[in-house]
């Protein structure tokens, strides 16, 4: 039997439901906006502290410390993932276990990591806790107190571990190790310390500690925030960031030049091969920056953009007439320099033919034999993923962090956009030529009896 | 583990100290320890997860010296004899290396179980 105020309460459901029964295609307010829907910075200098914030309408912010203390700066090996591992450990003011708690009760989250170029100490958060992250990322940059007891029980074990991970990463030996090859010193330092760095000699917390008085002085930081107003960060950035060492010694490091070579490192777990050549800086860095680099790493490509087709770009239709390799063409951009790279990873023998097909691809871009509605597609993606990078918060904060600190030039979107768009054919012929008859950088891990030489593969190094 | 004294108390009050002080200093003179070479951070029963981790951050310098005092004061006690004067710890180096460490210890494991009880209120 149903109890009659069962029965009841359904049908008063019923019925309300109906009532609320709406159609999809409804229109209703508009929701009043809080920020500007802007996706350029703004940018201001708060007593010698570079700040930049865009003010996107939303709920909530992201706001980091961008420092120009990546692996490029490091004076001493290892200091950047070291001076990483610190961040947000005990302060003066407070211990790493408040600062942690701290913020999972306001559902904050507290990330560091870095670049070859920067190290980003951010915070992702609620908007009205701008406050209480502004004083946590100045106190974990002017107040750290870098104590011998948590290097040794908490960041070194963890510093070995990456290590050994690295090891048995073929594409990130890779990667790193190209970069060796094309720039030596500073932005050849590879990203992580690998496992047979020594690095007990170098690394401790008192030489942590001296690096990081260096690299957290106001010159060499920017603070970008994302979902802030400008007037508040600006404040807040006024009274907590006082402390901060203001000596004009920031890092520098010497200009990039660029050598290239080959490198070939036998390995057990799979194989990467990279073939990199000279690209060009980031867009912050206003002069050597090269969009037609952009456009070609897009025509190159190798992962396909679109779902159930290899696309249009040239790798990838290579890449899938040989099953068992992957290919993927990135172009890492730095502030003074730049190397577009194509990563082939997979069985050894796929690699082998794709990468001899590979380089004739790009030869055939370079005698101008590629269609014109490829070059268009090329552009257009070329655009479209400058736009989204810096759309993107993660990409577009430590880009303008970097740009500020480097030549005090933030990410500005809609410049990017046009000096895509503007690269031409004739533009492109002439960028694909000069790299083939430049010194190239061939990198190879793993299965060397296989891996193709730089010289069967027709390039120079 | 740190000792539980009532020296704090004594400290803060001029009059009382000077009352105390030369009870105290014939008082550490009399329980021996420094005829054997020791310090009296040397005497904190090690067995404990504080001690033990405390032991761990200890310097490279002062962990040595630690050893040698306690294997030197070993074997003063095995012969039963005590060091010649001019080895006896003077109260100029009989300063606490291990507590400061030991409380620090005890500070984070206390700030630890009151974080752990902590309950979320509304904000007034």
């Amino acid at each position: 039997m149903i109890s009659r105020s069962a029965i009841g309460r359904n049908a008063q459901l019923a019925l309300r439901r109906q009532s609320c029964a709406q159609p999809a295609n409804r229109r209703g307010l508009a929701a009043t906006v809080s920020g500007s829907t802007s996706f350029s910075y703004d940018t201001a200098d708060v007593g010698g502290v570079k700040v930049a914030s865009r003010d996107v309408a939303g709920p909530t912010t992201k706001l980091a410390v961008v420092a120009k203390a990546g692996t490029r700066y490091q004076s001493l090996p290892g200091l950047t993932t070291g001076l990483e591992q610190f961040a947000f450990k005990n302060t003066n003011k407070r211990s790493a276990l408040r600062i942690t708690r701290e913020s999972e009760l306001l559902g904050g989250q507290l990330v560091a990591y870095h670049t070859r170029e920067a190290l980003v100490i951010e915070a992702k958060f609620l908007r009205e806790d701008l406050p209480y992250f502004t004083e946590l990322l100045g106190e974990v940059i002017s107040q750290t107190r870098y104590t011998a007891h948590e290097y040794h029980e908490e960041i070194e074990p963890i510093i070995h571990i990456a290590q050994k991970r690295l090891l048995g990463n073929v594409s990130e030996l890779a990667i790193n190790s190209a970069h060796g090859l094309a720039f030596h010193r500073g932005l050849g330092t590879p990203l992580e310390p690998s496992s047979s760095t020594p690095l007990n000699k170098y690394l401790n917390e008192e030489s942590i500690s001296s690096f990081a008085s260096s690299a957290y002085s106001k010159p060499n930081m920017a603070i970008v925030a994302n979902g802030a107003d400008q007037a508040e960060l600006t404040k807040w950035v006024g009274e907590f960031f006082k402390e901060v060492s203001s000596s004009a010694s920031g890092l520098s490091s010497e200009a990039t030049k660029y050598y290239g070579g080959e490198e070939r490192i036998a390995h057990g777990s799979g194989n990467s091969l990279i073939l990199a050549f000279p690209g060009s800086s980031s867009f912050t860095a206003g002069g050597s920056y090269k969009p037609e680099i952009s456009v070609l790493a897009a025509l190159l490509g190798g992962q396909s953009t679109i779902k159930w087709s290899p696309g249009f770009s040239l790798l990838s239709k290579i890449s899938s007439s040989f099953p068992g390799a992957s290919v993927a063409t990135t172009h890492f951009a730095y502030s003074d320099a730049g190397l577009l790279t194509i990563q082939f990873s997979g069985s050894a023998e796929a690699i082998r033919g794709a990468s001899t097909e590979a380089v004739k691809a790009l030869k055939s871009i370079a005698d101008g034999s590629i269609s014109k509605e490829d070059i268009t597609k090329a552009v257009a993606l070329a655009k479209y993923n400058a736009l989204e990078e810096g759309q993107n918060i993660e990409a577009g904060l430590v880009s303008t962090g970097a740009g500020l600190v480097q030549g005090g030039k933030a990410f500005q979107i809609d410049e990017i956009g046009k000096s895509v768009a503007a690269v031409s054919a004739d533009k492109l012929k002439a960028a694909a030529k000069a790299l083939l008859e430049g010194k190239a950088t061939v990198s190879a891990v793993g299965d060397l009896y296989v891996l193709p030489y730089a010289e069967e593969l027709g390039l120079k190094v | 583990m740190s000792q539980p004294s009532l020296a704090n108390y004594i400290l803060k009050r001029p009059l009382l100290k000077r009352w105390m002080m030369p009870i105290a200093n014939w008082y550490t003179n009399a329980a021996g320890y420094r005829q054997l070479g020791l310090r009296a951070d040397d005497l904190i029963p090690e067995e404990s997860e504080t001690v033990l981790l405390a032991l761990k951050r200890l310097s490279q310098k002062e962990s040595y010296d630690r050893v040698f005092r306690l294997r030197r004061a070993v074997q003063c006690s095995v012969t039963h004899q005590l060091l010649p004067k001019a080895q006896h710890t003077t109260p100029e180096e009989d300063y606490p290396y291990l507590s400061p460490i030991i409380q620090e210890i005890e500070a984070e494991a206390k700030e630890r179980s009151d974080l752990e009880s902590l309950t979320v209120g509304k904000k007034a």
